[in-house]
């Protein structure tokens, strides 16, 4: 039995002034992401993870001083044949459709995306090219709150993705980029709380739908995001030392 | 003037300077003797702070203890500290806080720890709570004492928040079995299992600490048991479960004590062993006072009798009073006290607890039912009787309960059995015999009661004769039984033939509660009296059942098969009939070596006193030069508060203080946020509970100081027998402290074994959710083998105690059986099959017969077909009743909505003609096609298929059946958009979409969610969302009607509505499969498989104390969720129409053969063919209002579309 903390029950307070933002963690299956999801949301001090709750994907996190109320929406378990499907089989299964119809209700609610990869599958990054052009075509704009996480930091031996490679894709898309261990619970507040600054920069930004300031807008956080991401590349060693 | 202003600057001394106080510490102790005053003073004026200084370590050599927090250490919370230097608050300045007095030894358990060093704790000698400078102590937590300091604080916490509602926990007793795995683990570790160690042997001392250990346990297990009745009418007396909840807190803390004791001893013994042999010539006594470092933590114990004398302890007391007082003339006490009975019948006579304490096993059960059947009436008549210690058992109304109390548990046991158990002869007159014979006792005490009163009360005579022949009926229906199954030479009486005798045994139940509750009246009215002896008032020859049973006179035989009635029945604790205890002597005392409490305190002036003094010091300045003269420094002025004196000769008075003082000082510390550790952060939260050990007897009867003899009576108060009844439970191997519970008294964890004797035990039927997610999940945490190996040991290790083997084989037996019946899985479980037949053919059939046979049959049976009953796991059967419940076989069908055209245009599409259109058809009738067709499947989803996420490895290829129901809802969603976007024609395309929207409506009311889901899914997605002008072409009626469906299946708040809506929803109905997989998952994820146990402290989670156990909690989990999925699987009531299914198939199946690749680009592309994209400018003017309405509403832009599509028909944005 672990020391209860005391104060986990104060932080739960003064959720007047909070902001719900919604977080759709995608990625295929296998690479990990309702681990991270399950890190994130899971109170440490509680024993035991109970998912049927209404809160139980929800968790109120301080960003730069304000206080957010993050509701996570993670379909894991409902992807399981897109992945394997064998299109030559007659009895296989279409492509995830199902899958993609219940990922657009999702991602119609979302409004931040934790696009998730495995460092040791090289198919589940290039899965997510896909899925971040359908969030694209579905939020209808390139502005969309995102963060790239190769996780499975923790086993280094079977990488198969270069953390170079992980900086170019988040080159090309504007979206930082960190290297996340679910197991060993490295870097996942991290993405969350990046994910949660993106989402908050865009709702002060859209506060003034001047059509001029949000290309401007737009400009500065690809601009902030590269530097980001810039800024994560010097910083390195924090993801690596896992 | 001085004096006060000191005391007032005492009290703000802010918990700020003991940083400061603890950084000097670690360089110099002294120095920081003198910084107390200081800070005294330069912090006269902040009244908001803590009361409370610590005092600075008395010894220098002491700043090192990791019970004091430092800030550069890790903090680790010790739950239990041990005084090494007593501490008797000087100064009773301001009642604002309580400081515990502590004496050398005493063991504490913290409830937090303030960073000025001073820990909130409860005493538990005295169970008085408050705070103590942890300096003055240390942390306790000795390797053999693990076991039971967890089992204590498990206790603790299950006893402090538990209100009286959640009675089902108190039923099980669950959080007994932790206390005395605890102890049996103390013993064994110390190898002192058994009287007959060498180490027992040897010393004197050490076998009467054990022996008052058991005697302490034996009386916590008995208070137990008296809540366990009291449960019963808990709603009638709250205030008596509160006071026995308090009484077993404390008899609990007690049991730690004399484990403290006993471990303290045994050190002492082996120092003085180890040291020298001639010690073992002295005399016992001196050997004990002699050793110089270790204080007995049990001389605390003299406190708690001054301060708050458990009741039940009082009478007990009283009870042995004479056995005691000789032990303590034999031990040449200093001071003999006369015993004095009539203080102690005042004193009971305020108590609402029963006077029998007596130590026979009578006195245990008359207790019990007193509680059971009127506890209140049972008080008054105590109060009546002329002196109910003097002989407590012999007043007729205890006669009465007692024996009416006999008469249903054997009632009730045979009556579990018949439902039970196919049964033998023997078995079967045993018990009809007992129940007759304890009927017959129960008349003769309504026939005394009778003949006292002085009129013969008709009614009374009436239902006794009922009673009479109710009993009569029953004995002949047994004999009738007995005497077929004698011709026809079977052994077994089967289940069919019980009927006749359930019916009379039924009535008999009746009958007698109408007799007692007839004969208390007339008790009540005309006074309590004695009765001595009891006869046996039933005319009837019982030798005809012995005749039909001759082997039932071997007493092993009988006693085996009361055993086995007992665990039958749920309900009734295990305890012998006293028909048979009445014809045994009473057991000889061993020996007449006094009691390890009898020893004099005053001997041994140095390391204890007699408690009075205890308290006079207390109180008095005096005090700390009684503990001065030592080699430690001179104590630190204290400067916090301390009982009031004027308290210590009241009792009560003094308790309400304690109480109010301590819920102005929970407020304090709630207040705060400075509290550095806490085991539990309620506890500043649970103020009222948490004073619940504090006050442990709520009578505002100002009590009297207990003589010492009283106390030194005490601890011999139970008698041997009792003893050894507990002795037995102990020697009982078990892996009891191998399993976890939580707070709600549920399995979390276990050992293999552990839960293997859950699953087995003798004591209750086992829980019916424990049972059912052990089978469904063990093979997650087992093999088959290991399963079958466990249940084997199980078997072989029941031997060790005869009174429990018979139940817990027959246990076995069952588990076996219900695997085989309808948990087996040929494909894994095959591997057993070479362990069970040869168990079941030797060890089994030397045992039982006819359940080896049994077994053998059902192991061919399985090998040969696989699972008998296969399916509905983990609701048990529920489906059968629930489909009897919810859907009459006799409601008529609902007719068919189908015309003669519809008909033939199917039959034409059969024939090779051209294909309707689902626009073709009713969509009330699509719906209930494709409801049948996804219910079909979703029904033949097994267990199996949801565990261990197996649905997502393998592309799903041992999840055949969620494979294919997701593969359909896939279909279906396919569908949809297919049959949108094939039509060029925008007016067929809204008709289309429209027709969907009323499908997905009549999926609403047939309760099909997952056929909701996947058209609502479908109609949502931005491949059809975006086909602007065919939706401005769909009634606005239309689509506030897809808003409202829309609004079911959202996913926000973890699918909120869906959830209530699923919620206690009555079958039939649909779910939607994704979200249990979801559930599933996470249960799979975010819970471990296994968990990690310390047993002492979580400081030792990585030192050998931990053990790593079945994290069952998530299997439990796992089973809910699966369970609430089976609750589901129930057949809709609807007429399937063939031809309409061949074609739904048929249009599945080319929706599926199309549909290859990535069809949802398909679909795009196809979307932006039919309506291509509009200019971006145009669009972004037209958007750009509604989408700043939905951002600022703060909704998601799930209905994004729809606030568009209104601001463009008519510009008013909906908010």
């Amino acid at each position: 039995m672990p020391p209860r903390s005391p104060f986990s029950s104060t932080s739960f307070v003064s959720l007047s002034f909070s902001r719900e933002l919604h977080v759709v963690v995608l990625g295929a299956g296998g690479v990990g992401k309702s681990c991270l999801t399950a890190q994130f949301v899971h109170n440490e001090w509680i024993e035991s993870y109970d998912p049927t709750i209404e809160d139980s994907y929800r968790t109120q996190v301080q960003v730069d001083g304000r206080q957010v109320i993050l509701e996570i929406l993670d379909t894991a378990g409902t992807e399981q044949f897109g992945m394997k499907s064998l299109p030559s089989s007659p009895t296989a299964l279409p492509t995830n459709s199902r899958v993609v119809a219940m990922r657009d209700l999702y991602m119609k609610t979302g409004q931040g995306f934790l696009l998730v990869f495995s460092i040791t599958s090289p198919s589940s990054l290039s899965e997510l090219e896909s899925l971040r052009e359908e969030i694209i075509r579905i939020k209808d704009e390139e502005n969309v709150p995102m963060v790239i996480v190769g996780n499975k930091a923790d086993l280094e031996e079977g990488r198969v993705i270069p953390r170079a490679k992980g900086f170019a894709v988040s080159q090309k898309w504007g979206a930082p980029y960190y290297e996340a261990s679910a197991r060993t619970r490295t870097n996942v507040d991290e993405v969350f709380i990046d994910l949660c600054r993106q989402m908050l920069r865009k709702d002060d930004e859209t506060a003034e739908p001047d059509e001029g300031s949000k290309i401007d807008a737009l400009k500065s956080a690809n601009n902030k995001r590269r530097r980001r991401s810039k800024f994560r590349d010097s910083t390195h060693p924090r993801c690596v030392i896992l | 003037m001085l004096s006060d202003n000191r005391m007032r600057a005492s009290l703000q001394v802010a918990p700020l300077d003991l940083t400061k106080s603890r950084s000097e510490e670690a360089g110099d102790g002294s120095s920081s003797n003198n910084q107390t005053p200081k800070g005294e003073s330069s912090l006269e004026t902040s009244h908001l702070r803590s009361q409370m200084t610590p005092p600075v370590t008395p010894n220098g050599s002491q700043e090192d203890l990791s019970s004091v927090p430092t800030p550069h250490m890790p903090p680790i919370f010790h739950n239990f500290l041990r005084a090494f230097y007593p501490f008797h608050p000087s100064l009773a300045m301001a009642d604002s806080s309580v400081t515990l007095p502590l004496d050398e030894g005493d063991v504490v358990l913290v409830h937090s720890i303030h960073t000025n060093g001073w820990a909130d704790g409860t005493l538990l000698t005295s169970g008085a709570r408050g705070w103590l400078p942890t300096n003055y102590c240390e942390a306790y937590e000795p390797e053999e004492m693990r076991s039971l300091l967890k089992a204590l604080l498990n206790f603790w916490d299950l006893l402090r928040i538990t209100t009286i509602d959640e009675d089902h926990m108190f039923q099980s007793q669950e959080f007994m079995k932790g206390l005395i795995g605890g102890v049996r683990y103390l013993l064994e570790r110390t190898r002192c299992l058994t009287r007959e160690s060498m180490l027992i042997k040897r010393c004197d001392p050490l076998r009467r600490c054990r022996k008052s250990l058991l005697s302490e346990l034996s009386s916590l297990v008995k208070t137990a048991k008296q809540l366990q009745d009291l449960q019963t009418v808990a709603f009638e007396f709250p205030d008596e479960v509160n006071d026995v909840v308090d009484q077993m807190i404390l008899k609990a803390f007690k049991v730690v004590t004399k484990g403290v004791r006993f471990l303290d001893v045994l050190d002492d013994d082996k120092r003085a062993h180890a040291s020298s042999h001639t010690i073992n010539t002295m005399p016992p006594v001196i050997e004990e006072t002699c050793v110089p470092p270790t204080p007995p933590a049990d001389r605390g114990a003299f406190v708690v009798q001054t301060q708050t004398v458990p009741d039940d302890r009082a009478s007990a007391a009283a009870t042995a009073g004479d056995e005691a007082s000789l032990a303590s003339e034999e031990t040449n006490a200093v001071v003999a006290h006369p015993v004095q009975p009539n203080r102690w019948s005042k004193r009971l006579s305020s108590l609402n607890a029963p006077a029998g304490t007596h130590s026979n096993r009578h006195s245990q059960a008359s207790m019990t039912q007193m509680n059971r059947l009127s506890a209140n009436m049972a008080h008054r008549l105590s109060l009546a009787g002329p002196s109910p210690l003097s002989r407590p058992h012999h007043l007729v109304s205890e006669r009465l309960s007692k024996s009416h109390d006999k008469f249903l548990s054997h009632l009730g046991s045979f009556i579990g059995r018949l439902h039970l158990q196919s049964q033998s002869r023997n078995e079967l007159a045993i018990a009809i015999k007992q129940s007759a014979i304890s009927g017959g006792e129960l008349m003769a005490v309504v026939d005394a009661v009778n003949t006292q009163s002085s009129s013969m009360i008709n009614a009374l005579v009436s239902s006794r004769d009922a009673l009479l022949d109710r009993i009569q009926d029953l004995v002949c229906a047994a004999r009738d039984t007995l005497a077929n199954a004698e011709t026809e030479g079977a052994d077994i009486i089967m289940p069919q033939d019980n009927t006749i005798m359930l019916n009379s045994a039924t009535s008999c139940v009746r009958a007698a509660g109408e007799c007692v509750a007839l004969t208390k009246g007339v008790i009540e009215r005309s006074g309590d009296f004695e009765l001595e002896s009891v006869g046996n008032a039933l005319p009837l020859d019982l030798m005809v059942l012995d005749a039909a049973a001759p082997r039932s006179r071997t007493p092993s035989v009988a006693e085996r098969s009361e055993a086995a009635s007992v665990a039958t029945s749920a309900s009734s604790p295990a305890r012998r009939p006293s028909v048979v205890a009445l014809d045994k002597p009473l057991p000889r005392v061993p020996g007449s070596q006094p009691d390890e409490e009898s020893t004099p305190p005053a001997t041994t002036p140095k390391t204890s006193r007699p408690s009075s003094v205890v308290r006079e010091a207390v109180s008095s300045p005096a005090s700390s030069a009684t503990s001065v003269g030592r080699t430690l420094p001179p104590l630190p002025k204290l400067t916090t508060t301390s009982i009031p004196p004027e308290t210590t000769d009241n009792g009560s008075a003094r308790e309400q203080d304690l109480h109010s003082s301590f819920d102005s000082m929970t407020g304090s510390s709630a207040g705060s946020s400075t509290t550095y550790l806490s085991r539990d952060s309620e506890v500043s939260i649970v103020s009222q509970s948490s004073t619940r050990a504090t006050t442990p007897d709520q009578t505002l009867v100002p009590r009297n100081q207990p003589s010492l003899s009283e106390l030194s009576a005490a601890g011999s108060s139970t008698h041997t027998e009792e003893v050894d009844d507990v002795e037995s439970k102990l020697l009982m191997k078990t892996f009891a402290h191998e399993l976890v519970f939580n707070k709600e008294g549920q399995v979390t964890g276990g050992t293999l074994a552990a839960l293997v004797e859950r699953l087995t035990t003798h004591e209750a039927t086992p829980d019916a959710t424990f049972v059912s997610a052990f089978y469904l999940t063990f093979r997650l945490f087992a093999t088959p083998i290991q399963l079958t190996e466990a249940l084997i040991d199980r078997f072989e290790y029941a031997e060790e105690s005869p009174q429990t083997s018979g139940p817990i084989r027959l246990r076995v037996y069952n588990a076996f059986k219900g695997w085989l019946e309808s948990h087996w899985r040929d494909q894994t479980d095959r591997d057993a099959l070479k362990l069970i037949i040869p168990f079941a053919e030797t060890r089994l059939n030397a045992t039982l017969p006819s359940a080896g046979s049994r077994l053998l049959e059902l192991t061919t049976r399985v090998s040969n077909e696989g699972a008998l009953v296969p399916r509905l796991v983990s609701s048990m059967g529920k489906t059968n009743t629930a489909i009897g419940q919810y859907v009459p076989a006799d409601l008529p069908l609902p007719s068919s909505i189908i015309s003669k055209s519809q008909q033939s245009a199917l039959q034409s599409f059969k024939a090779g003609g051209a294909s309707p259109t689902i626009l073709d058809f009713d969509p009330l009738e699509l719906a209930r096609q494709m409801t049948v067709k996804q219910m079909d499947i979703f029904c033949s989803i097994l267990p199996e298929e949801l565990l261990a996420s197996q649905w997502m490895k393998k592309g799903g290829a041992e999840a055949p059946n969620v494979k294919a129901m997701s593969a359909l809802s896939t279909d279906l969603s396919n569908m949809v958009a297919e049959t949108i976007l094939q039509h060029s024609e925008l007016k067929k395309r809204a008709a289309v979409i429209k027709q969907w929207i009323k499908i997905a409506q009549s999926f609403l009311e047939l309760h099909n969610y997952d056929g909701l889901m996947a058209i609502i899914c479908s109609l949502n997605s931005s491949t059809i969302t975006r086909l602007r002008k065919t939706w401005d072409a769909i009634s606005q009626k239309r689509k506030e009607a897809l808003r409202n469906l829309q609004e079911i299946v959202e996913p926000a708040q973890n699918n909120k509505v869906l959830r209530t809506k699923l919620h206690d929803h009555v079958p039939p109905c649909l779910p939607f499969l994704g979200m249990y997989l979801t559930d599933l998952t996470f249960v799979d994820i975010g819970n471990p498989s296994t968990k990690r146990v310390s047993l002492g402290s979580e400081s030792e989670v990585d030192g050998a104390g931990g053990l790593t156990v079945v994290n069952f909690d998530k299997h439990t989990k796992t089973a809910k969720i699966i369970g609430e999925l089976q609750r589901f699987q129930i057949p809709y009531r609807l007429t399937e129409l063939p031809d309409m299914q061949d074609w739904l198939s048929a249009q599945f199946q080319q929706i599926r053969e199309s549909s290859q690749g990535n069809v949802q680009v398909a679909y795009y592309r196809k979307s932006l063919l039919l309506e291509p994209r509009e200019s971006l400018t145009k669009r972004e003017t037209a958007e750009s209002p509604a989408t700043a309405t939905a951002a600022a509403a703060g909704r998601p832009d799930i209905f994004g579309w729809i606030t568009r599509d209104r601001v463009g028909q008519n510009s008013t944005p909906q908010a």
